[in-house]
């Protein structure tokens, strides 16, 4: 393995293959969001980054040049540099280093050869698909072909559906399914044309579907022959079916099966009777205001009373409220409804909205800063079905049936999005009719309902002051401040760690030292590993939790805080004041060091190196240290096997439009909701190093996202809230974040880790070996000894 | 702040280095804690202790019945050991102050705890 990482020859400005000089952009050496530090990117992939090197060089490769390394799929790769046009160049010095290639090679799924190409030195150019035997593919094979690895990857990533290159009895068939309007009754004489077919199952709403066929040899023919061809769907639109041979058809069972967290819906609050007076009370001739609004509504039919919604802004004008406020016939159900508790507030706005079969509504979030939290939703002249969806992907159809009520809180409200798609028909429960509640996900047990038109009478509480909700990230009155950027100084560092770091923790000190209670058992462990009469330092001790762990040992805590030292000494225990960048002990004094929860505190890789030298600085010889840090890759996501752990990577859309076709069909980019991010392992720190050549990075000024809780890490450098009053347990990611609480909201400046991030930094160490390195509740640990 | 603690600590004032060590003591406010006696542990601290600042600071706090240094066979000797329990352990400076001896730069103790924090002047490069 090199020692330094090489300089980057070959990482031309010129995408070779394409010879597109914009191709290659360069991103800031710093941050790219959602992938952290990069070093340039080819503007003619899909979004593929190459990276700087470094000895563990990460990068991730969607699409390997023309399917020629299919056992890369879903691995982060060691492949730099892949352009979506096939070529791809290569720096890796030593593959087994990675441990999610390790790991795939220990566990038999892939062979040493696979990754052999990987292991080239630097100046030679390795692995193009040129040197595959299908050189000479024509363009829109090549086209095919990439969409058709496009379609496996995404399978795997998100699905759980894992294709092989062999000819088996079942395949998959992607972008023919129910989720993306093709019918049972289209499909299945198609796929009849090839064999026998055992079964055809259509997951619902899924926009790809599983076919088994009696023999291999039938399901290789209509592999050869369907793959790519083109059927026409429910709505007459054309789709391309691309098929891969699975070894079962398995996907990924929806784990939520629950409502949305503060969703409710309310059945036949209304009689029919009223239900026809409401739809005849309201007066749809056109008048010149809603001339206007027509232009920005291309589905649906819209009137405001009360106030008026404006589409450019998506916001009110508080301060011009619409003479004659809510139809006089609205006050008898809204005080019936406050009455039997289904709504909390009276409304002072309404919008009605009319959908024709086939209209829709884009996924959004209603404006934090216009309404209050309580938005409710009558629905009148047809049922429909709603979809919610979470940043982190999750969807969860809801039926909302004729003459319901919707009433969305919190959560439901604040965070996730809701939106009708535009189709005509839509998929339900067949046992349980139209009643409301989540569509089940029973292949059996499912029929499409044709729908009629449907109005809508949503009832919201003008917001008079701005919104301070729990989820920052997606709301646009906390979003207005001017966020922190990445600093760019040392100088810089050290104050945005004053402002997000320090005064915080002055601040919530107590509080935060009543969630600090339980000892991590490892911790425990490695303390008690240690001889009686160890002199052992703890840096950044926060309430002491350890000092007293074992009673034999002599520990000096030491923090930044003030107040948490405090807490140390009611506790009887020996603590002082300190910066962890320059810790007051003899060099060589200590038996042993720990580091808990600290060194992802400090806002540059210099700053994090230097804390973990000041630590060995502090060991004897032979000592030990133990560090642990926040890591990108949460519990909460913790269950998805490493070929799930989300890889993916950002089209080049940021926050994006939404789209009104929110038809879910597989090759599509991805419709980016706000506060849609990606958890991304990314190339370590290391690369940031004043070192081997890298010059001092030129960061751009990007700012620093703030976390949301309950959803993926947006990137490695983010600020994460405490909510001062009321929640326990609160910043820590996977914990739920209760319900919508007022108290001062504090931002802590965290870098979380990736995978490997801090072996990699630690190895840059002077006079240090890595004993040991793992993974324990959420935190990315190491076992440093000094040699 | 205890004794053995403050014969860990080392002044990090820049451009100190190894200098910066022993901290000079001065003591305003001192009590004695009783500590549960374990012979091992305090035998084991033993040969990790600076003699000469634990004597230093010892002085300042008119300190009695404290060994000049380790004597033989010590492991063994209670009664040195229970002296040496005592000034590492037992003795607590509750307010006082730790100067850097080479910068002369000021630490204050409070409440038992060290403020050793730095402003961002001596700390930069």
């Amino acid at each position: 393995m090199a020692a330094t990482p090489p300089s980057p020859v070959g990482l031309t400005r010129r995408c070779p293959r394409t010879e597109r000089g914009q191709g290659w952009r360069e991103r800031a050496p710093g941050m790219v969001r959602g992938h952290g530090p990069v070093g340039v990117r080819c503007g003619c992939s899909r979004g593929v980054y190459a990276a700087p090197l470094s000895p563990l060089g990460w990068g991730t490769s969607d699409c390997s040049p023309g399917g020629v390394r299919p056992a890369l799929s879903g691995l982060p790769s060691l492949v730099l540099g892949v352009s979506g046009c096939g070529f791809s160049q290569v720096y890796v010095t030593d593959v087994y280093r990675v441990p999610a290639v390790r790991q795939a090679l220990r566990s038999g799924t892939s062979s040493r050869r696979q990754f052999s190409g990987l292991a080239r030195p630097p100046n030679s150019i390795a692995m193009d698909s040129n040197s595959q035997s299908n050189y000479k593919l024509s363009k829109t094979e090549k086209k095919f072909l990439r969409k058709q690895i496009k379609a496996r990857h995404t399978l795997l990533r998100h699905e759980g559906i894992e294709t092989v290159s062999y000819a088996t009895q079942s395949l998959v068939v992607a972008n023919g399914g129910l989720g993306n309007g093709v019918s049972r009754n289209q499909l299945l004489p198609v796929l009849e044309k090839y064999g026998l077919v055992d079964a055809l199952l259509m997951p619902p709403h899924k926009p790809y579907s599983f076919v088994r066929y009696r023999t291999a040899e039938e399901a290789k023919k209509a592999y050869v022959t369907l793959n790519g061809k083109e059927i026409v769907d429910d709505l007459g639109q054309k789709i391309l079916l691309y098929l891969n041979f699975v070894e079962k058809a398995q996907w990924k069972e929806l784990g939520l099966q629950a409502l949305p967290p503060g969703l409710m819906v309310v059945e036949e609050i209304i009689s029919s009777e009223d239900e026809k007076m409401l739809l005849e009370s309201i007066n749809w001739t056109e008048d010149i205001d809603n001339q206007n609004v027509q232009k920005y509504l291309k589905h649906r039919r819209v009137k405001h009373f009360g106030y008026e919604f404006h589409y450019e802004n998506n916001n009110v004008d508080k301060d011009m409220p619409l003479p004659g406020g809510l139809p006089g016939i609205c006050d008898s159900f809204l005080e019936k409804w406050l009455k039997e508790g289904f709504i909390k507030h009276k409304p002072d706005q309404l919008t009605v909205n009319q959908y024709e079969p086939g209209h829709g509504i884009p996924a959004h979030i209603d404006t934090h800063s216009a309404f209050e939290d309580e938005i409710v939703s009558l629905s009148l002249g047809s049922e429909i079905v709603m979809d919610f969806k979470h940043p982190d992907g999750v969807t969860v159809p809801v039926m909302l049936p004729r003459r319901s009520l919707l009433v969305m809180t919190g959560e439901s409200r604040y965070l996730w999005t809701h939106g009708i798609t535009p189709r005509k028909f839509d998929t339900v429960q067949a046992s349980k009719g139209l009643q409301s509640g989540i569509i089940t996900s029973d292949v059996g047990d499912l029929t499409l309902s044709k729908r009629g038109m449907r109005t809508s009478f949503t009832f919201r509480k003008v917001r008079q002051t701005p919104c301070n909700c729990s989820y920052p990230l997606v709301c646009d009155s906390q979003m207005k401040e001017t966020p922190p950027s990445f600093p760019e100084s040392a100088r810089e560092a050290s104050q945005l760690e004053q402002d997000y770091v320090h005064r915080v923790y002055e601040e919530i000190a107590e509080h935060f030292s009543s969630t600090r209670h339980t000892p991590w058992p490892r911790v425990v462990e490695f303390l008690k590993s240690l001889p009686c009469g160890s002199l052992v330092a703890d840096v950044g001790c926060g309430n002491g939790k350890y000092l007293g762990v074992n009673k034999e040992l002599y520990m000096i805590g030491c923090d930044r805080s003030q107040k948490l030292v405090d807490i140390c000494r009611e506790r009887c225990f020996q603590a002082l004041v300190c910066d962890a960048l320059a810790v007051p002990l003899c060099s060589g004094s200590c038996d042993a060091c720990i580091s808990i929860a600290v060194i992802h505190h400090f806002s540059t890789a210099e700053r994090r190196v230097a804390a973990l030298q000041e630590l060995v600085r502090l060991l004897r010889p032979g000592g030990q240290a133990l560090v642990y840090v926040w890591a990108m890759e949460q519990e909460y996501n913790k269950k998805k096997s490493k070929y799930l752990r989300e890889n993916r990577i950002s089209q080049g859309k940021e926050e994006g439009t939404s789209s009104d076709t929110a038809m879910p069909e597989l090759l599509v980019e991805q419709v980016p909701n706000v506060g849609s991010r990606d958890s991304e392992c990314c190339v370590s720190s290391v690369t940031d190093l004043p070192e081997g050549g890298h010059k001092a990075r030129t960061v751009t000024n990007a700012k620093l996202p703030v976390h949301t809780n309950r959803t993926s890490f947006p990137s490695q450098d983010l600020l994460v809230p405490w909510h001062h009053q009321g929640n326990p347990g609160e910043g820590k990611p996977g914990h739920p974040a209760g319900a919508h609480d007022p108290g001062p909201v504090f931002h802590r400046y965290y870098h979380v880790f990736c995978e490997g991030e801090l072996e990699a930094t630690c190895q840059t160490l002077n006079s240090v070996s890595i004993l040991q390195s793992y993974y324990d509740q959420g935190n990315w640990c190491v076992i440093l000894q000094k040699v | 702040m205890k004794l053995l603690t403050h014969n860990l600590l080392s002044s990090h004032v820049r451009g100190v280095g190894p200098r910066g060590f022993p901290l000079r003591l001065q003591a305003t406010e001192v009590r004695i804690n009783p500590v549960e006696f374990n012979p091992d542990f305090v035998a084991r601290m033993i040969p990790k202790v600076e003699w000469a600042a634990l004597l230093e600071a010892a002085e300042t706090l008119h300190l009695v019945e404290v060994p000049k240094g380790p004597i033989e066979g010590y492991e063994h000797d209670e009664k040195f050991l229970r002296q040496m329990h005592h000034v590492l352990l037992e003795v607590d400076v509750l307010e006082g102050t730790l100067q850097c001896p080479e910068s002369g730069r000021l630490f204050p103790i409070s409440r038992g705890i060290p403020n050793m924090l730095l402003s961002d002047e001596e700390t930069e490069t």
